[in-house]
This record gives structure tokens, C-alpha cells and sequence, in this order.
């Protein structure tokens, strides 16, 4: 049975259809993508927490970067693994990229990278890998402790990691200096903490998506998280600290004005709500 | 026509094809739901065999002699024996083996992850615990305080052993409602971020369609601030 005709404005207002909505939401971020009226972003102290981390790293240990996303989440966790490379070169600490789970995320992050080595002449191998996707969860976390190269085994391309210049004296988790956790998957930091930020005092550094974020505050305020990025705000703040704003400062800019449409539509249901029930027609939203 | 054209293509037609979804259910969107399902399926299976068994169990195996390896696959197909009536037994020795590792590997995390965390919680309360941390002594005060009174509050919402008659009991009840407050503030907290990294996912659609797709069409969409 389909819901009564709305007769009055307040059932009009609470009754929008959603197709509208949707196309509001749908012109707003067109119009803000087309013609931005830009908005300051002032980088976070957990944002500034993952750029003093990937700074503080010994210049002879490397960064790993687990890029643990795919396409679902990459309009958050690529600019987010975007910017932590642009750190990490800003900075000289070579770095590594690797895998858990799902296997795409490696390759879409090699592009990145690819991209940003180009711009600061950076050498495969020499400054930076892909270790690639490793299946095992816990296992390969537990026997790259003890044995980083025999755990690895081969790089992205097929190569034995042993071989790669930028692998001379890396042999157990002692030659990490940050684990940065790029993902949109619940469990991958838990098994980090538990497994090599706890045991070996290894620091690391997580970028989530937004949805995820809220439960991953607490593992910074106990310091097992030296820094986190929230979703694309994080990493826009991280691409503005890196002087390299690309796509999540064009993103972040049109969810504010996103967001004012969402506020807007919500305040203008409870107004409705409260003038049918101003007029004594029940209480039904 | 360039290959990087074709697959900007393709692109562009299943973000539309799976945003047909926002008018109703119909088998366009259906479609290409199942084609991105297949697509991810399709490349787990390829990585794991490029990227893991081929380097770490075929090649050892053939090429380096190291026959043992073998052993592995038939060690795996165990799991296959639950649909035998007969043999099942099989089937629940990896299983067990299995979930005894998975119990372990969880006892070892347990403590790393959680520890510091409750260690977290007790926090310097008092004027002199603040005078280390230069210039921000309210604020780590104020951010104490509030921390410890939430905790608190949350915590007499989760105790239900005390009925909230009495004096004691009262308090524990007006206790146990702030906390509920403190609770739905932070469940909106939460669902505001899940607002936010919807509409990023969107904006990063719609980011690809106007400057990568519309833009490879009409070059002034390409040149727009996105």
C-alpha cells in the first residue's frame, strides 16, 4: 500500500521524494567540482601525528606502507597512501609497499608511486619497493618479525626482495622504522598492534576510512597509533602539509558544501515534524 | 583507438551502469554489481597464485626438489572431506587444527592491543600532573577531566546489577542517563563520519566522470579544479 498523498506543506517537506534528494546532492558536488569556492583545511594533530612520524624515522630503516584497499574505498585510501609516499620522499626515508589483503591494493598503490617517484627522480629498488600481497594475515606478520626476506620471499614483479639494494641489512622487524596502515579494513591494525607494535615496539601510523576512524581514537590516545588519517579529510590535510593538494582537498571541499546541503535537508524535516505536530497531526514523523 | 581509451570507457559506463541503482532495482545495475564481484574474484585468485604459491610452493617444489611441498595441497583438501558422511572426521582434524591456531595467535594479541589502553585511562587528574607540558595545561586538564567523566558515567550505564532505588541506587541512575547521553553523542559522532566517507566515495565518482571522462571528450572539464 503506498503512503497517503502529503496535502499539507509540513508533510510535504517530511515526504521529499529521495530521488530529489539525491539529485540536490548529485548538483551540489557537480557545481562545487566545477566552479570550487575553496575552503581553508588546517592539518589535525593526528594528521600531524603520521607526517612527525614518517620525519622521525632513522634514515637506515625502512617505511613500510600497507596499502590493505581497493577500489571501493580508493577515493580515500588513495589520496591517503598518495600523500604518505609524498611524505616519505619529502623526507629521503625510503619505503616499501606491501599487502594483506585485498591483492589490488599493491598494484594500485605501485601507481602512485610510480607517479610521485617520476617527480622526485626516485629508483625502484633503491628508494622504494613493493614487497606486493601476501596471503596469511597473522603468519606473515609473525614470521616477518623474525625473517623479513624469507617471509616476503618475492617482490611485486617476481624478483627475490633479497636482492633489491634497498634490502642490504634488512633482516627482522628491527630494520623498520614505521608501519603506516593505509586501509579500509577493520582487523588489520589489531593485528599490527598486537603482533609487532606490542612485541617489538615497532611504531605505527594508521589512515582509515572515514567509517572506520571513530574506533581507531583510542589506540592513539595510548600512543600504539603515533598518527591517524580520517578518511579524505586526513588526507587532504596531509596533502596540504606535503604542498601537494590533489584530489582529497578538491574532495574535502565539496563535502563541506555537501555536508551544508545534508544539514539543511535535516533541519528542514525537523521543521516539518514540528509544525505537523504543532498542529496536533500525531507524531509521526 | 588507444587501450587506455577503451578501459576509460568501460570505466565510465559501469559507474553509470551501478548508479542506475539511486532511480530503482533493475538488472543494468545488477549486472555490473556481478561483473565488479567476478572482476575481484577473478583477480584474487590470479594474485594469489602470481604472487604467493607460484614463488613460494610450485617453484620450490619443481624446480628446487623440494618434494615435501606436496604434502601442503593434500594437507588443504582435508577441509573437501566435511561434505563425506563417512570421512568427515577428516575434515574436523584441520579444522581443529586450524582454530587452535587461530585461538592462540588471538591470546597473544590480546594483551598488546588492550593493555595499553586500559593503562590509558588513568589519567593525571590534578594541577601538578598538567605543569610538564608547556602551554597546555588547561587543555589537558579540561581534556582529563572530561575524559574521566565520560568513562565513568558509560561504564555505571553498562551496570545493571544495582536497581536504581535508594539513594545510591538513584545516583548510579542519573550516572547511567549521562552516560547514555554521552553514548548518542558519540553514536552521532560516528554515524556523521559514515555521512562523510559515503559522500567522499561519491565525490571520487563523480571527480573520475567529469575530469577523466568528460574530460578526455571536452578538454575544459579536464582544466576545472577538480
Amino acid at each position: 500500500m503506498s503512503a497517503p498523498r502529503p496535502t499539507t506543506v509540513s508533510d510535504r517537506i517530511q515526504q521529499i521524494p529521495r530521488h530529489y534528494v539525491y539529485l540536490l546532492l548529485a548538483g551540489v558536488v557537480v557545481w562545487q567540482l566545477l566552479f570550487p569556492i575553496r575552503l581553508p583545511i588546517t592539518p589535525s594533530v593526528p594528521t600531524r601525528g603520521v607526517y612527525d612520524a614518517v620525519a622521525a624515522v632513522p634514515d637506515d630503516k625502512l617505511i613500510i606502507i600497507t596499502t590493505d584497499w581497493d577500489a571501493s574505498t580508493q577515493a580515500e585510501t588513495g589520496p591517503q597512501t598518495q600523500a604518505v609516499i609524498h611524505a616519505c620522499f619529502q623526507n629521503h626515508k625510503k619505503f616499501v609497499i606491501m599487502n594483506l589483503q585485498p591483492p589490488m591494493g599493491v598494484k594500485l598503490a605501485q601507481d602512485l608511486a610510480e607517479e610521485a617517484a617520476q617527480e622526485y627522480g626516485a629508483v625502484y629498488g633503491v628508494d622504494y619497493a613493493n614487497w606486493g600481497y601476501k596471503y596469511g594475515y597473522e603468519n606473515v606478520l609473525m614470521a616477518m618479525a623474525k625473517n623479513i626476506p624469507n617471509a616476503i620471499g618475492d617482490d611485486f614483479y617476481g624478483k627475490p626482495v633479497g636482492e633489491l639494494p634497498l634490502m642490504q641489512g634488512v633482516e627482522d622487524i628491527q630494520a623498520i622504522g614505521l608501519v603506516v596502515i593505509v586501509t579500509g579494513l577493520s582487523a588489520m591494525t589489531e593485528m599490527w598492534v598486537g603482533l609487532i607494535q606490542g612485541p617489538y615496539r615497532t611504531p605505527l601510523a594508521g589512515a582509515y576510512t572515514a567509517v572506520m576512524a571513530p574506533i581507531y581514537y583510542p589506540y592513539l590516545d595510548s600512543d600504539q597509533l603515533k598518527g591517524m588519517l580520517v578518511g579524505a579529510k586526513g588526507a587532504a590535510e596531509l596533502e596540504a602539509m606535503v604542498d601537494r593538494p590533489g584530489k582529497a582537498v578538491a574532495i574535502m571541499n565539496v563535502q563541506s558544501w555537501a555536508h551544508v546541503l545534508i544539514i539543511a535537508l535535516i533541519l528542514l524535516g525537523n521543521l516539518g515534524y514540528l509544525f505537523a505536530r504543532g498542529r496536533g497531526e500525531g507524531s509521526q514523523p | 583507438m588507444n587501450p587506455d581509451l577503451y578501459i576509460l570507457w568501460a570505466a565510465a559506463i559501469a559507474t553509470l551502469g551501478v548508479y542506475t541503482i539511486l532511480y530503482r532495482e533493475n538488472p543494468i545495475s545488477r549486472l555490473f554489481e556481478h561483473i565488479f564481484v567476478g572482476l575481484s574474484a577473478g583477480y584474487l585468485i590470479v594474485a594469489t597464485w602470481t604472487l604467493n604459491l607460484e614463488g613460494k610452493w610450485w617453484n620450490p617444489m619443481i624446480h628446487d626438489k623440494k618434494w615435501y611441498w606436496i604434502f601442503a595441497p593434500i594437507v588443504g583438501s582435508l577441509f573437501y572431506f566435511i561434505y563425506s558422511r563417512r570421512l568427515g572426521w577428516l575434515a574436523r582434524l584441520i579444522m581443529g587444527l586450524f582454530f587452535g591456531t587461530a585461538a592462540g595467535t588471538f591470546f597473544r594479541q590480546f594483551f598488546p592491543i588492550y593493555s595499553p589502553q586500559i593503562y590509558a585511562c588513568f589519567k593525571p587528574l590534578d594541577y601538578q600532573a598538567g605543569m610538564g607540558i608547556q602551554g597546555v595545561i588547561f587543555d589537558l586538564l579540561l581534556h582529563n577531566w572530561i575524559f574521566v567523566i565520560i568513562l565513568l558515567t558509560v561504564m555505571s550505564y553498562f551496570f545493571f546489577s544495582i536497581p536504581h532505588e535508594g539513594r545510591f541506587g538513584r545516583n548510579l541512575g542519573r550516572s547511567a542517563m549521562l552516560g547514555r547521553w554521552f553514548l548518542m553523542i558519540a553514536f552521532g559522532a560516528m554515524f556523521g563520519n559514515t555521512v562523510m566517507a559515503r559522500i567522499s566515495l561519491f565525490i571520487g565518482r563523480m571527480q573520475f566522470l567529469l575530469k577523466d571522462w568528460l574530460g578526455s571528450l571536452i578538454p575544459w572539464f579536464a582544466t576545472r579544479g577538480l
